[in-house]
């Protein structure tokens, strides 16, 4: 579900500046046909997203099995009892340490890798792109599988430090809550690293390689080149890329179902897993109470963006 | 460079289907190769299979199921056998990923109001079955009228399937737990099977601390992610975990406090391995060749038999209890067929069902062929009966383990069950973590009861 | 003498970028690498993690061919792929060619309107899957659209992702031309298909490459909407096979090597293209 459909949301921050785009002057069959060309997307994106969003949004407000669901007593009653959840409360603090966590790591190493491989002088650079892109062409269910086998106790990342005598017994990769977790960082970041690097590379395309001579002539070194010209002018696609992590860990899901099953006790399990789990995953369907739960992380995805932009916008 | 050749070999002819179709669209006659496209794919689209899974044949059934080396062959088992009856008969098995599925594609017809997306039949999780008839009453049809006689399957197993009176369901396994060993280890250290049958858990924690230390073995493994031993464990001893169906009793259920203590006991000396999933608990432990013993419902036997090396060094007995003295018999796991409300040929349906799984007259070639092929043990005594069943295996040293298997299944004790079966699994699972990792053992029976509470609140309200 | 010098000091200066970058490139691929010899040995030999090649790829591929056609319905291997290819295929064109309108007219004849309209498109991003999951399968059986086509790609067909980045690309799209088709007297339609579409070719390549990974790679909405085996994908068929009381590593990670060679093969043919339609799309 990861970075999927909804990794674009971070265009929001375009959307709103080209509000402020002084309009051109169109004649008013010119608008009739501008509205044509939008008419199929938008009714589709009515029906299919914001029709089944409402129909969540009463849903929330009531209880019961999928059959015959009735208001809820009183009918905040799913919304209050998710604070009351220890388990949901616990997956929104697992989630928030991935976000924490991986995100940034993630973001540092696409920004290095883009920066090193815009270098003109750098040769194979289509072969490194390729490698580290690659991983985001596998499919969730695919990668999540390799990795599991890869971190099994006596899988292959286990063979190499035993068989160097480094470690005395395999390590119990997935079954330690420490363990678990960084298995879950560590794929994620080679999930989605290559993803990332790439609008991080484009976005360095766009800059004009003058601004790097000019630097150069005043004596500035990589390093000072890279915070004091490359940061600033990546601005935009860094807020983008950041939008698009945060929606896409929020929302985090194959990776607890896949890797650790939410275990041990609990301690990598993911909003979205957990949510899951209410409405099919474990037995009893509680409809109401997962889409209660979803709409939290709609609110939150929302709070982070907007803090997010207001963050980013501060040249504007 | 290996990788590439190979994936342009496999993939090739598709790529070139994707490349038509991405420089189609972009040319400048792109208006007409995009509507091509488009009808081209209405036009697959008309030709694939029907929407409907329900069956139109009138010798075809369709059936959901899981697991391609358990329950499929047994339902195939059943399709060849009651081709004897209807020689056009057909059964159409429809896999899925798991249990889980089945329960996903049952809630969803039933939010949808509308149960014509579902099979004819389907293969439910025991533990299950309850609450999905008692929430969706119309999904499903039952086996009253299906001329099954029920005191001939196994009544533990039926107990779940029969829902205010009425039976629903026809059993496929006999989920009846058993305890395997490997008896060279055990003689390794001087003990018999005989030595480790009826013994107290106290008294089997000693002879597997002496294992472990003497052979390197632990003596017991379980899929820590979902963890069935204080289930097993607490039926052996004849109790529950559950009073009236939802009111759950951990606090203050001493056996079930003693249980835990048990298993927190032999994770912490080694000699039992609480593996991270069920991929590592049959794949590292048992073909890993971890363990001495195995303690699961029987379906975990071809599981066991995975390892050519081990042939003839294993035997079967029943479960330790807390007290000692007397043999604990407890199941575990299991399914049953159900007939969906789409099924517009209940008549085929009940009499296939009745003729195979519920123990008529093609019961025992089903069920010998399920076994054969499977793995999969009867629940229905007849069956039972036949010689298949009492031929000595090789694996388990010339055990009749089946015949015995079936046998122990008639003394499995009918606990109080609960629809929140899995769910209180999935805490106690997290309560013995916890207190494997010094939490206080009270205050986290009290927290697990807290929190099953809070569940079954939740959905009740 | 000099140039030629001055190149070497430039690459030496480089070695450590390509350190890196070799290491990173070797962290990227290993485990596809390894999930290419997984697939050439047996189960045993996966689980105990061995790095090399086997000689079990045959054994697996048919236990690969007959775990496909023991899913029933008479799917086979061919039509878990097939349908994949079908599915992905038409989603890819058809949100495609929905997007990149919406986006050219949300672009080019943006006023106040369409402006609002576009910001309330944004918020269908921020929906999480699971939430509308449960609504849209009482539409699409209603529909009777489970097991088509139709059911698996119609709420995906039209993105805001998708429609984003065209519309951040059309800004490249010179106003000139615009112009001067108007006063040839071509329709607005005709400008977009005749004018535009063939100027935006890289776009088109980046925004198919990731349409298609994503709906060849989707799992939780195929599961619940394609309920027969005749009808399912690849992932579908992976994650049936990776559950059960016995699981078969070898064949299983033959089954995600074919899931995952089409949309490696895909992103190696056009990556060239999408490169710069990302690069159009971030400017």
């Amino acid at each position: 579900m990861r970075g999927t459909g909804s990794s674009g949301f971070p265009y929001l921050l375009k959307g709103v500046i080209s509000l402020t785009k002084k309009a051109r002057s169109i004649s008013a069959k010119q608008k009739r046909a501008g509205w044509l060309f939008l008419l199929v997307a938008s009714v589709m994106i009515f029906i299919f997203s914001f029709y089944p969003m409402i129909s969540a949004l009463f849903m929330s407000l009531k209880t019961g099995s999928a059959a015959n669901m009735k208001w809820a007593d009183p009918v905040t009653f799913n919304y209050s009892r998710m604070f009351q959840d220890k388990t949901f409360m616990k997956s929104v603090g697992n989630t928030f340490l991935y976000l924490i966590i991986q995100v940034p790591i993630m973001l540092i190493l696409a920004i290095l890798l883009a920066q090193l491989l815009n270098n003109k002088d750098l040769k194979f650079k289509g072969f490194f792109r390729t490698c580290v892109f690659l991983p985001c062409a596998i499919s969730l269910v695919s990668y999540a599988l390799i990795f599991r086998s890869l971190f099994a106790t006596q899988g292959l990342v286990n063979m190499i430090p035993t068989n160097l005598h480094l470690i005395d017994e395999n390590i119990n990769w997935l079954g330690q809550t420490g363990t678990a977790r960084f298995v879950i960082i560590f794929a994620l970041v080679w999930r989605w690293t290559g993803y990332n690097m790439v609008f991080f590379l484009a976005g360095l395309q766009n800059i004009e390689y003058s601004v790097y001579e000019a630097a150069k002539i005043d004596g500035a070194t990589g390093w000072k080149t890279f915070w004091y010209i490359t940061v600033p002018l990546l601005r935009p696609v860094i807020i983008m890329t950041f939008i698009m992590s945060i929606n896409g860990t929020l929302q985090l899901f194959d990776e607890s179902v896949n890797l650790t099953n939410g275990g041990p006790a609990n301690t990598t399990i993911t909003m979205s897993h957990y949510i899951y789990n209410n409405a099919f995953g474990v037995g009893v369907a509680n409809f109401g109470y997962a889409s209660a739960m979803s709409f939290f992380v709609l609110i939150l995805v929302a709070i982070l963006a907007a803090i997010n932009l207001k963050v980013g916008d501060t040249r504007d | 460079m290996k990788r590439k050749i190979l994936s342009i070999l496999l993939a090739g002819a598709m790529a070139a289907t994707m490349l038509t179709a991405c420089g189609g669209a972009p040319a400048a006659p792109a208006a007409d190769a995009g509507a091509g496209e488009e009808a081209a794919a209405a036009e697959e689209e008309a030709a694939a299979p029907a929407a409907d899974v329900a069956s139109e044949g009138e010798h075809e059934l369709s059936v959901y199921a899981w697991d391609a080396n358990f329950n499929i062959p047994a339902l195939q088992a059943a399709e060849a056998a009651y081709k004897a009856v209807d020689p056009d008969f057909t059964l159409n098995i429809i896999t899925q990923s798991g249990s889980q599925d089945v329960e996903q594609a049952v809630t969803l017809a039933a939010s949808a109001g509308d149960y014509s997306s579902l099979p004819d039949i389907v293969l439910f999780q025991d533990h299950y079955i309850q609450r999905f008839v008692a929430d969706y009453p119309d999904a499903w049809q039952d086996l009253e009228d299906a001329g099954i006689d029920w005191t001939n399957l196994g009544a533990e197993k039926i107990s779940y399937s029969t829902i205010n009176g009425k039976h629903y369901g026809a059993p496929v396994d006999n989920g009846t737990a058993v305890f395997a060993y490997r008896t060279d280890v055990l003689e390794e250290c001087g003990y018999t099977i005989d030595d480790v049958t009826s013994i107290s858990w106290e008294k089997w924690l000693e002879i597997a601390r002496e294992v472990k230390e003497k052979t390197g073995y632990a003596m017991l493994s379980m899929d820590h992610s979902g963890d069935d031993l204080p289930y097993m464990m607490l039926q052996a001893e004849g109790l529950s975990q559950w009073k009236d169906n939802t009111t759950p009793v951990l606090v203050g259920n001493d056996a079930f406090k003693s249980i835990i203590e048990v298993i927190v006991e032999g994770a912490n000396d080694g000699t039992i391995i609480l593996a991270n999933s069920w991929g590592d608990y049959t794949d590292q432990t048992i073909i890993g060749n971890q363990v001495a013993g195995v303690m699961n419902g029987n379906w975990i036997i071809p599981t066991i038999e995975q390892v050519d090396e081990n042939s003839g060094k294993w035997a079967i007995t029943t479960l330790p209890t807390l007290e000692g003295g007397k043999e604990g018999y407890a199941s575990n796991g299991g399914s049953s067929l159900y007939i969906t409300a789409n099924c517009s040929k209940p008549e085929l349906a009940r009499d296939f069902l009745a003729y195979t799984f519920g123990g008529g007259d093609g019961a025992i070639e089903t069920y010998d062929a399920a076994l054969k092929n499977g793995g999969v043990i009867t629940c229905c005594i007849s069956a039972g009966k036949s010689d298949v069943y009492q031929e000595g295996v090789e694996y388990f040293n010339g055990q009749a383990i089946y015949a015995d298997i079936v046998e122990m299944g008639s003394h499995v004790p009918v606990i109080q069950q609960s629809d929140f079966h899995y769910n209180l699994r999935t805490l106690i699972n997290t309560l013995i973590t916890n207190v494997q990792n010094g939490a206080d053992i009270d205050s986290e029976i009290q927290s697990a009861q807290d929190q099953i509470e809070f569940e079954i609140a939740g959905s009740t309200n | 003498m000099t140039e030629k010098k001055n190149r070497s000091v430039v690459q030496r200066r480089l070695i450590p970028s390509y350190i890196f970058l070799a290491l990173f490139s070797l962290f990227s691929v290993f485990p596809l690498f390894w999930m290419v010899t997984a697939a050439t040995n047996n189960t045993v030999d996966v689980a105990r993690g061995k790095i090399w090649f086997g000689t079990e790829a045959a054994v697996n591929f048919k236990n690969l061919l007959a775990a496909a056609v023991a899913q029933g319905s008479g799917a086979t291997l061919g039509s878990f792929m097939g349908n994949s290819f079908l599915y992905a295929t038409a989603q890819t064109i058809l949100c495609v060619f929905i997007c990149s309108l919406a986006g050219y007219g949300f672009e080019l004849y943006h006023d106040k309107g369409k402006d609002t309209l576009f910001a309330i498109l944004l918020m269908a991003m921020m929906i999480p899957g699971v939430a509308t999951m449960i609504p849209l399968f009482g539409m699409m059986s209603k529909l009777h659209f489970l097991n088509k086509v139709w059911g698996f790609i119609l709420p995906a067909v039209s993105t805001p992702f998708m429609i984003m980045m065209f519309r951040q690309n059309s800004r490249n799209f010179p106003v000139d031309i615009l112009e001067a088709a108007r006063i040839d007297g071509l329709s607005e339609f005709a400008i977009f298909f005749y004018m535009y579409m063939p100027v935006m070719k890289a776009t088109y390549a980046a925004a198919a490459v990731i349409t298609f990974m994503n709906a060849w790679n989707a799992y939780l909405w195929p599961r619940v909407v394609l309920t027969d085996s005749s009808a399912q994908t690849m992932p579908i068929l992976i994650a049936n096979m990776s559950n059960g009381y016995t699981v078969d590593y070898g064949m299983l990670m033959m089954g995600v090597l074919f899931c995952s060679v089409p949309t490696m093969v895909i992103f190696f043919i056009l990556q060239k293209q999408f490169a710069e339609g990302i690069t159009g799309a971030v400017k």
